[in-house]
């Protein structure tokens, strides 16, 4: 079986891989900050005093965490022309994950956020200060610690959920894969690939969340 | 420098504070009892306004606190708050903890509001903490950071939720000197407590309340002694039994 294993087709097609993986890299990336930026509002439009943008922010998590991402895709790369927005496939492909993964981290720093304790945000309201302040010195160091980690987790999603992108013909990694099957018919020695690609991605991500973990996590215990 | 006039509370239907009248005058000790759930912390909680009230008046330090217009930062800085779990900050050591508010609430200078938090925290006996950890002290010692944290802020008056309720026995003994110490040097005091000892010994004045209504007031001796009313005997019959 082994035998059949065409090694030298790989090394042919590297420089194709080597542009995917970038272009998965890079997209991830855009993507990811675009998402931190959209779900840092959400959250802060969830956790807000007025009801229409706890409303606005509730309907758009809600959405976008009940729907297939692959909907999700579809809808803009296939919807959104028909109602006259045209967008190209890398755009459309970064506003896709943007918005799904939006939705979690908002979740996530939701989450960091109502973990710290109320009592510790009445003793900073009893101590006069505004809640500017307690934001910055009682909530938020806290909720950081608890929110790298997820965040970090929800990184690792991303990248690998990028993967879709191949579907609206972006080339990323996955669709180099699918240009060695296409070409050549070499499923095994393009897919293998890819995934060997995909896991050193995961390799150079994971030591920061051991890193995260350990630094920025406030353990009660000493 | 307390006072309530007819002041009533309700959450949702339930009448949590019944028709307040209550006079605290400056100096005066005095410590708020009765069953759970019959509006004692609700009514101290009141008094910096992490509660709100729909009918009555309350002024505190001649602010008018059912005046919407006060401002909040100014009488929350002048009262010290100790509650029942403490609450310090977990991730700042004990005397970050203290000086957190003045420095960035009275804007005191860095290097003052660290002389001043070490004083506080010599002054509850816990010098020699200043650099720890909440999770590294103890229930009792963190609860005298909590009280130097209110002290730091200079108060005019301390208020004291179940200050030793959540405290392993050993260690009430320990908060509760402090208070009868900040009591004999004058400051302004509301305990809500069920520390007998410590009503006897500093309180000049118990309060009892029941069902959201202040029942019974007087010296501590005669409250606890000779309770006028039934409902008064029956709490201190069952607290005085263990």
């Amino acid at each position: 079986m082994l035998i059949n294993f065409n090694f030298r087709v790989i090394w042919e097609y590297m420089p194709l891989f080597l542009e995917g993986l970038r272009n998965t890299f890079l997209i991830s990336i855009v993507s990811l900050i675009l998402a931190l930026m959209v779900g840092i509002l959400a959250c802060a439009a969830r956790l807000s005093r007025w009801k229409l943008l706890r409303a606005v922010s509730i309907v758009y998590i809600e959405s976008i965490r009940s729907t297939p991402l692959l909907v999700q895709i579809y809808f803009f790369y296939f919807g959104l022309p028909t109602l006259g927005l045209r967008v190209p496939e890398l755009e459309t492909g970064i506003i896709a994950l943007m918005l799904n993964s939006g939705a979690y981290i908002a979740e996530i720093v939701r989450a960091g956020i109502t973990s710290v304790p109320n009592g510790q945000i009445e003793a900073g309201i009893s101590s006069g200060l505004s809640y500017t302040q307690r934001m910055r010195f009682i909530v938020l160091p806290q909720a950081l610690g608890v929110t790298v980690p997820p965040l970090l987790g929800q990184a690792i999603v991303l990248v690998k959920d990028s993967a879709l992108l191949s579907l609206i013909s972006v080339l990323e990694l996955t669709r180099c894969g699918q240009e060695l099957t296409s070409e050549r018919f070499m499923p095994a020695e393009g897919f293998l690939t890819v995934a060997v690609l995909y896991l050193c991605i995961y390799y150079c991500l994971k030591p920061l969340a051991g890193w995260s973990q350990k630094k920025l996590i406030f353990r009660e215990e000493y | 420098m307390i006072v309530f006039k007819n002041v009533h509370k309700w959450f949702g239907k339930l009448h949590v504070l019944n028709d307040i009248n209550l006079h605290v005058r400056s100096g005066e000790v005095v410590v708020i009892c009765g069953p759970s759930g019959s509006g004692k912390s609700t009514l101290i909680r009141c008094i910096n306004r992490l509660e709100k009230f729909q009918q009555g008046e309350l002024y505190v330090d001649g602010q008018a606190l059912h005046d919407h217009s006060i401002n909040l930062t100014k009488l929350r800085a002048d009262i010290g708050f100790v509650f029942q779990q403490f609450h310090l900050y977990p991730h700042m050591t004990a005397l970050q903890n203290v000086t957190l508010a003045p420095v960035n609430v009275r804007k005191i200078d860095k290097k003052e509001a660290v002389a001043l938090g070490r004083e506080k925290l010599a002054r509850v006996g816990l010098a020699d903490k200043a650099e720890a950890y909440p999770a590294q002290l103890s229930g009792g010692q963190q609860q005298r950071v909590a009280i130097a944290r209110g002290l730091a802020m200079n108060p005019k008056i301390m208020l004291f939720d179940e200050p030793t309720s959540a405290l392993d026995p050993e260690m009430i003994g320990e908060v509760l000197d402090v208070m009868v110490q900040l009591a004999g040097e004058g400051m302004t005091m509301c305990v809500v407590t069920h520390e007998m000892g410590f009503a006897r010994q500093v309180a000049h004045r118990v309060i009892f309340m029941d069902a959201g209504q202040l029942v019974e007031k007087g010296a501590p001796d005669e409250f606890f002694d000779h309770p006028k009313t039934d409902r008064a005997a029956q709490f201190i019959s069952k607290i005085l039994t263990h």
